[in-house]
């Protein structure tokens, strides 16, 4: 005989696998966020280097002005392309057939490693192409992936959780940037921190324990607050 | 009774302004001999009690989450909205008192930047309540981000500023000498128990200026609810 816990977590985790995998198709089919994050944060980073090119920075502050540049190409990317994540499904009327089809938590444990997935793509396509066109040295990889990672993963969870509350709300857009850059700041400054060690090869001070206790909260906040926002 | 006690409240708050500038001695090492530091005495109360009242809207929210009791929604709101005045005139005495100790109304310290992060997050609260048309809906989902509030809270009050490269902020000397009594230097027991005393005043003044926000804002609802 089965153990019921062991089947009613398989039972969650098949759920939440089944919205990742709705969520990777629809995108496939309008390629929506993919295209949105990907053009917008390409077109800032032409700007950018087309603003700093000619100019440059000087080497003493590189390591300091450029990774607070490079995380506001993704926060801004991240603004335009994730509150897609909630607001299709109220446009589409397909809220309710979600709010039968899955738990409150699987879904929005779904959503949140769809939202990651695309940031990650984000990060990969935008971070070397940023390294290159400023000319910056990631003297610690292993420090810049753990950024990368860690502040990505609490980019889409704050994302996640602020999309699935200016769904039901007017003024989507603008109202998904006002809620969401205030939650992203603590997460944001220990992203930067950590990168600015990884780029200026320094050694991380508290940084690393921040970012994934950052992460680790928003993670429990999201599970416990999600389903209050998603059920009527 | 009811009618004196608002009255007692405003000779107490009256009280500790003339006392702020009359009976508490220049404090050391503040500008303009010292006398820089009278702003503190409402910077710092005021700053205190804003914090006060956004923890008062988490709880609230949470206590509405839990029974959906729209009375809980409305001291959530209420909080909120009085904290944010609280939060207002705490940054800009700060960014004033900044000006005549440190030279600049701005100067990128961690506790300047945690505040003004905390007034944007409480704006977006007010703004995300107005762009909701449905009562419960709206109390719901701002219910929910008001909780996310006090998640956010610790990392930006106690976390962030522990990475940052430097604070000029003085608080920490001024919030232990406070929580334990212990006297340090530029911060006499008068000038202790003035700031103290400017605090009670004006979490007293916010709790009673939250029940008639409430008040009224209850007195509303059943204005507005359907015969």
């Amino acid at each position: 005989m089965s153990d019921p816990g062991s089947t009613s977590a398989a039972a969650w985790v098949a759920e939440a696998a089944a919205v990742f995998a709705k969520d990777w198709r629809c995108e496939f089919r309008t390629r929506y966020a993919l295209n949105t994050l990907g053009l917008f944060a390409f077109t800032t980073l032409v700007v950018v280097s087309l603003v700093l090119g000619p100019v440059g920075v000087a080497p003493g502050l590189a390591t300091t002005v450029l990774p607070v540049i490079l995380w506001l190409i993704v926060l801004f990317a991240v603004t335009a392309g994730l509150p897609r994540i909630f607001v299709a499904e109220e446009e589409t009327h397909t809220a309710t057939a979600l709010r039968l089809a899955a738990t409150p938590s699987a879904l929005f444990a779904g959503k949140l490693l769809y939202g990651f997935t695309v940031v990650l793509a984000l990060e990969a396509l935008i971070t070397p192409l940023f390294l290159a066109m400023v000319q910056l040295e990631a003297r610690r990889p292993d420090l810049l992936v753990a950024a990368l990672l860690a502040g990505g993963y609490g980019l889409a969870t704050g994302s996640t959780l602020v999309a699935s509350i200016v769904a039901q709300a007017r003024g989507k857009s603008a109202l998904f940037a006002v809620l969401l850059l205030p939650v992203l700041v603590p997460g944001l400054l220990f992203a930067v921190q950590l990168t600015r060690a990884a780029v200026g090869g320094e050694a991380p001070g508290v940084e690393v324990q921040m970012l994934l206790l950052y992460d680790g909260t928003l993670t429990v906040a999201g599970l416990m607050l999600f389903p209050t926002i998603w059920n009527p | 009774m009811k009618t004196v006690l608002p009255w007692l409240l405003w000779l107490w708050i009256a009280s500790t302004i003339v006392c702020a500038y009359l009976l508490a001695p220049p404090m050391k090492g503040f500008a303009a001999h010292g006398e820089s530091s009278r702003l503190l005495f409402f910077h710092v109360p005021m700053a205190w009690t804003a914090f006060v009242a956004f923890l008062a809207a988490g709880i609230w929210s949470a206590l509405y989450l839990k029974t959906r009791r729209p009375r809980h929604d409305r001291a959530a709101n209420a909080a909120v909205q009085i904290g944010l005045v609280f939060c207002l005139l705490a940054t800009v005495t700060g960014a004033i008192w900044a000006r005549v100790q440190w030279g600049a109304f701005w100067n990128w310290d961690p506790r300047q930047l945690s505040i003004t992060v905390a007034l944007v997050y409480y704006a977006a609260y007010l703004a995300l309540r107005s762009q909701v048309e449905d009562a419960e809906v709206r109390a719901r989902v701002s219910g929910a981000y008001a909780v996310l509030g006090l998640v956010v809270a610790p990392f930006l009050f106690f976390f962030a500023p522990r990475v940052a490269a430097f604070s000029l902020h003085p608080q920490p000397v001024i919030n232990k000498e406070v929580l334990t009594g212990q006297q340090g230097p530029g911060m006499d027991p008068t000038a202790l128990a003035i700031l103290v005393a400017g605090a009670l005043g004006f979490m007293v003044l916010f709790f009673w200026l939250h029940n008639l926000t409430t008040r009224l804002a209850a007195l509303e609802d059943d204005r507005n609810e359907p015969a």
